[in-house]
């Protein structure tokens, strides 16, 4: 025991004392860089921009110092953004995340606003910093021309290099401008409002909300509540739910590849035509359409009554006396949406199987039935096991046919969550519906664990798959 | 069963024949009841679109009805979408959105899908690793956050943002096109390189020009994407200006909701023909290059 | 990559700085999208009054645009900075609006406090206020209404047998057909019989948070349990009502499978199209209690009518406005009766106005729609408000938490579960508990 404990402080004390001394490196670094640049350079720790200007580099030394001015007036004047102030206030404010309560004539602090500028304060004073050590990264180095007797790069060479040895940076620059303020911005958001009690009874900017730290969490472990109840029943219909729906998609899929692309039949084209309509169409019209058709006196029932299959209709959608009609109604409907699409992919797969393969059993006298059995099938299962794979984790987080069909329904009695919501239909119903935000994202942070632990072990597996290079 | 059937080919000549016959009957008898299962409720919506059958007091008839063929056909409902509501608006709005999302879209996937593949460089890795866990979020819990983000830049109910949110979820979709340019032997860029061109004339040059399979099919993506979403296109849109909805949000609005007026069901199939027609002829014209797409996604995961 | 950050934090200060305050001179009122255009034409009116009346001219320049008031306050509804002037949200809405210290502005001038007082019925003046502080102030102006009528088939149903359960009954069993059709699962749609009350005083047992205290719902009275039994027998019976589902009410109707319908005034186009000349309009009818039906102190023989939840729409002022005194003024005209009457001959809006049945004229016509309207305009004094619009959370414990499908689970008797008295008085106990807690009683 007492060893064990040792070993593991001495790893962990090993590891503070490796970070520790990268600091130091770091610091090292800085320092003896900040001693041997040029005068200019040595200002430009102060003055960003300085240094390139004095090396003649003017319009990058110019940008440098906007971005120094901007970032520091934002600083100090902390402009206001629908009542909520940004910058260094809401440095601040991310703590607090308000203290003003507000009466019927004065307006409460907007604690939602707060975090979100809190957050982007922070992102900013990330890429000011980053800013800041560019800035004189890039004057140090004309320092280094010039002793090497070279002219500093000029804002065209700048340019140009953008093109070639750092064409990736123009290239990525703008997606990635992209991820940082409609991905990762909302993203870190949302987990944040998992920690905090920001739910319908703290709507923002009429009530305070606060940091709560785990609380949120432990609700789900200690089953406390809406998200304590359902989300162990929740969780466990939306992965049968990716089983029933992946697998049965997957093979229906095959099944209709390897029919229409039979040898005898003609007009494939036609025939895959027909099918792949459902793909191009909206899925609220199509499922619309399913609706109407399920319903009490709809084609279904009426044509199943009058041929002595059942005796009077049967509610598909929403029956209250088992949840699994509904369940049943929904996993055979995905298989008329999903098909086609296994369908059109394996078509593909089918009409690119080596021909080198076939040959070879040729030779080694196999029938055409063998060819099939030992070669067609392994073949398309072993090129679509990664595709298999990530519909599994599309399916867990397939929206639109239970948001369309059922609405979750039928409910559960005390519970927001019905007995046909997947996570990520709960996730929604909890945030645009209940308002009730912090468990919306608390679902949404605990869905992301479980694709993303999917992910990890498809990504191990595929791995090997690339290693083994081809099919044998 | 019928996978057996498919493979199966005796030797004996006149035998083949008739049980490839059976067989064929068979495969064509299945198809047609499999095809009629697929078609049936899209001709639903077809044939309703066209419905124009009148009451006893002269009223259009736009709801539901049971009976699956109409008995009198007509345009009426066309007319009335037209001139009722503001379907024609809807329909250049996302005209306008579909073909932004798409150039934009198309570039943006297109550089970091190239870039992903073929240059290496330090961050490469750690931005492959962050993109496929950002990924993994579920949309709809950063969707708040994005609409009060568009709205502190003061660009909510704005067709604009609906184009920056569709469009930015490129730098992180591209792994199809990725899959793509992973098959495009490297000999290629080396080739281009030693002939003293830059990463920019490698790119527009050489790949480019023959990546017209994962253009195409990246385009028809970015392109459909708008016709149908009606979620993200609704929150940021806010339900205050009709005028800005797109045909997907318009439509939604028609028959969910949770006080319509169901009579307008035939006026619904009429704007869901009309939105169906473009991107079912896209999809159709562009099938080649989607089949294409879809597979190189697939099999490289 | 500093290039790509240095672009990205220049954007950003770009951006930043773009985004200032551009205070501008309109003044935004946001209504009904069908009555758009109605109200734009009314504040030409009004400005146009105002410039010959007063000295100056009218300051601002006034913009109307169509909302859809019920998803235009419940969505974003904690996002008032995107919130116009005025605007209109249901009055189940209101409570999300003033938790905590209201978003929305009381109203302060004596003249529209009076107004609101004498036009509006008594239900209404209640969900129209809420506590702030501890104080109570009046924050809505009602100025449309609408509540659930009775459609029906009149090749099968008299006018006199509309009247009753009982009559619409006996018409069905006749025709071998049902009875009644739901429009939906939801508890809005099965409140008929909750909300019944006493056909001679209005007296009901049923509480449903009363003065907008979360403890104050009562279920378990007698009256309550003896009209679910008579809903139950009224279900089971094979001509009675029909199962609701979530869709195919419409086909329900035209195919004669069912003779009558409850609905809203937005279902009265479709009904309209399912029956045509056939189609009549009344109030929600009244039932009897049989001896079977009898509870406690609610005994046989005595009758019940139908209720309804009346909904109101309302006008509500941003709060902290500079241009109070402007708003209070514009809506004292915007809801006024003669503006109501207009909007009604105009796009139909149901008028909240107490007397508009007797005073307005186009409700005297002999119309379908003036049916509509008075059938409505009647059911007001037999129906409330949606009391949920002083909590968010009362709306979604009533209507989002399961009770309404166990209030469905009593009258289809579901796996005859509910054929005693004590199960469907346990089945109360469990909905009480759901409407005060949000949970169900472990």
């Amino acid at each position: 025991m007492n060893n064990e404990d040792n070993a593991d402080k001495k790893g962990f004390l090993s590891a503070f004392h490796k970070f520790f001394n990268k600091i130091k490196e770091l610091f090292v670094a800085f320092a003896k860089r900040f001693k041997d640049a040029s005068t200019g350079t040595k200002i430009s720790h102060f003055v960003m921009g300085f240094g390139n200007i004095k090396h003649k580099q003017i319009l990058k030394g110019i940008i440098f110092f906007i971005v120094q001015l901007g970032f520091i007036s934002l600083m100090v004047f902390s402009p206001e953004i629908n009542a909520t102030p940004f910058g260094s206030k809401s440095l601040v404010n991310l703590i607090t995340l308000g203290t003003e309560a507000g009466d019927i004539s004065n307006p409460t602090d907007n604690s939602m606003l707060m975090l979100l500028f809190g957050i982007v304060t922070i992102g900013m004073i990330l890429l000011f910093v980053m800013t800041y050590f560019a800035s004189i990264r890039s004057s140090y180095k004309a320092d280094l021309d010039i002793r090497e007797g070279k002219l500093p790069t000029t804002f065209k060479q700048d340019l140009q290099a953008l093109l070639d040895e750092r064409f990736h940076i123009a290239m990525l620059t703008p997606a990635l401008i992209g991820i940082l303020v409609f991905t990762l911005l909302p993203t870190i958001f949302m987990i944040s409002i998992a920690f905090t009690n920001f739910d319908s009874l703290h709507p923002a900017g009429q009530v305070l909300f606060d940091w709560v730290g785990f609380e949120n969490f432990v609700n789900v472990f200690n089953g406390t509540g809406e998200i304590g109840h359902r989300f162990l029943p929740v969780l466990g219909w939306t992965i049968l739910w990716a089983f029933l729906a992946t697998f049965s998609n997957y093979i229906g899929g095959i099944l209709l590849a390897l029919l229409i692309n039979r040898k005898g039949v003609k007009g494939k084209k036609v025939w895959r035509t027909i099918f792949i309509v459902t793909i191009a169409l909206p899925q609220f019209i199509t499922l619309l359409a399913m609706r109407n058709l399920m319903a009490d006196y709809g084609p279904i029932n009426t044509f199943m009554v009058n041929i002595g299959l059942i005796d009077e209709p049967i509610n598909f959608l929403a029956n209250a006396a088992s949840p699994w009609v509904a369940r049943i109604t929904i996993v055979v409907i995905n298989i008329w949406i999903g098909v086609p699409f296994t369908m059109l992919m394996t078509s593909g797969i089918l009409m690119n199987v080596p021909r080198d393969l076939y040959e070879a059993a040729q030779i080694d006298g196999a029938t055409k039935r063998q060819a099939f059995r030992y070669i067609t099938i392994p073949y398309v299962v072993f090129v679509t096991t990664p595709y298999l794979i990530t519909s599994f984790i599309g399916n867990i987080t397939n929206f639109n046919i239970i948001f369309l069909l059922t609405g979750g329904a039928p409910n559960v009695p005390g519970y927001i969550a019905g007995e046909t919501d997947l996570l990520i239909t709960w996730l929604y119903k909890l945030t645009i519906d209940q308002n009730e935000y912090n468990l919306g994202a608390v679902v949404g942070i605990l869905t992301f664990i479980i694709t993303a632990t999917a992910t990890l072990l498809t990504y191990t597996r595929s791995k090997s798959f690339k290693e083994e290079d081809a099919f044998q | 069963m019928m996978t057996e059937a498919a493979a199966l080919k005796p030797k004996a000549f006149k035998s083949v024949k008739k049980s490839e016959r059976i067989s064929n009957i068979l495969s064509y008898g299945l198809l047609g009841v499999l095809a009629l299962i697929w078609m049936f409720p899209i001709v639903w919506i077809i044939l309703n679109a066209f419905r124009t059958e009148y009451n006893t007091s002269g009223q259009l008839i736009g709801i539901v009805v049971s009976h699956y063929f109409p008995t009198q056909l007509g345009l009426e409902n066309f007319k009335l979408l037209f001139q009722e509501t503001l379907f024609p608006r809807w329909f250049l709005n996302t005209l306008m959105v579909a073909f932004f999302t798409f150039i934009l879209s198309t570039f943006l996937t297109l550089c970091v899908a190239y870039v992903m593949s073929k240059l290496k460089f330090k961050m490469r890795k750690r931005y492959l690793s962050v993109a496929i866990i950002l990924g993994l979020f579920p949309g709809f819990m950063s969707m708040i956050a994005i609409y009060y983000i568009l709205k502190a830049l003061q660009l909510t109910q704005t067709l604009f943002a609906l184009i920056l949110v569709y469009s930015s979820g490129a730098g992180l979709g591209f792994y199809v096109a990725k899959g793509f340019f992973d098959i495009i032997p490297d000999s290629l860029v080396e080739s281009g390189r030693l002939d003293g061109a830059t990463n920019f004339q490698i790119f527009t040059k050489i790949i480019v020009p023959i990546s017209k399979p994962i253009i195409i099919y990246t385009a028809l993506t970015s392109f459909i994407g708008p016709w149908m979403d009606f979620i993200f296109a609704r929150v940021i849109l806010g339900e205050t200006n009709v005028e800005l909805h797109t045909v997907a949000v318009g439509l939604y609005y028609m028959m969910y909701g949770e006080r319509i007026d169901s009579n307008v069901f035939t006026i619904f199939c009429a704007g869901c023909v009309i939105v169906a027609i473009p991107i079912v002829a896209l999809f159709l014209m562009m099938q080649k290059y989607y089949v294409e797409g879809v597979t190189a996604g697939a099999v490289k995961g | 990559m500093k290039k790509a950050l240095l672009i990205l934090a220049l954007s950003f200060t770009v951006l930043l700085a773009a985004v200032g305050c551009n205070s501008d001179n309109t003044l935004k009122i946001w209504v009904g999208s069908e009555s758009e255009a109605f109200y734009t034409e009314k504040m030409v009116e009004y400005v146009t009054e105002y410039n010959n009346t007063h000295d100056e001219e009218f300051p601002y320049e006034v913009v109307v645009s169509g909302v859809d008031t019920g998803t235009a306050a419940s969505t974003f509804l904690d996002d008032t900075e995107a919130g116009a002037d005025i605007f209109t949200v249901a009055h189940d809405n209101l409570g999300k609006l003033i938790a905590g210290s209201s978003s929305i502005a009381p109203i302060t001038s004596a003249a529209l406090l009076a107004q609101i007082d004498a036009d509006n019925p008594d239900s209404f003046k209640d969900v129209i206020k809420g506590t702030v502080d501890g104080t109570t102030y009046t924050f809505g102006i009602p100025y449309i209404a609408q509540s659930l009528v009775l459609y029906y088939n009149t090749s099968y149903i008299t006018a006199e047998q509309a009247e009753t359960w009982e009559g619409i009954l006996a018409a069905a069993k006749a025709a071998n057909k049902q009875a009644l059709s739901l429009t939906g699962t939801d508890g809005f749609n099965n409140s008929f019989l909750l909300l019944a009350t006493d056909a001679t005083d209005h007296s009901t047992s049923l509480e449903l948070y009363t003065d907008g205290v979360q403890e104050n719902c009562f279920a378990t009275g007698d009256d309550t349990i003896a009209k679910l039994k008579w809903g139950q027998s009224f279900f089971l019976d094979a001509n009675g009502a029909k199962k609701p589902s979530e869709s195919g009410w419409e086909v329900e109707i035209s195919d004669e499978k069912s003779i009558s319908v409850i609905g809203g005034a937005w279902h009265f186009s479709a009904a309209q199209a399912a029956l045509g000349e056939n189609l009549g309009i009344t109030t929600l009818p009244t039932f009897t209690l049989t001896e079977d039906d009898a509870y406690g102190t609610a005994v046989a023989g005595t009758v019940y009518k139908s209720g309804s939840f009346a909904d109101t729409k309302m006008f509500v002022m941003k709060k902290n406005s500079e241009r109070a005194e402007y708003l209070e003024d514009i809506l004292l005209f915007l809801s006024s009766t003669a503006v109501q009457e207009e909007s009604f001959e105009a796009v139909q809006n149901l008028p909240a106005y107490k007397n508009a049945a007797t005073e307005f004229e186009a409700f005297q016509e002999d119309t379908l729609e003036a049916d509509l309207a008075s059938a409505q305009v009647e059911m007001f004094s037999w129906g409330i408000p949606q009391p949920f619009g002083f909590s968010s959370r009362f709306n979604t414990y009533f209507y989002s938490k399961g009770a309404p499908e166990l209030i469905l689970a009593i009258l289809e008797n579901a796996e005859n579960a509910y054929s005693t008295d004590q199960d469907i008085y346990d089945q109360m106990v469990e909905i009480q508990s759901i409407w005060t807690t949000g949970l169900k009683l472990e």
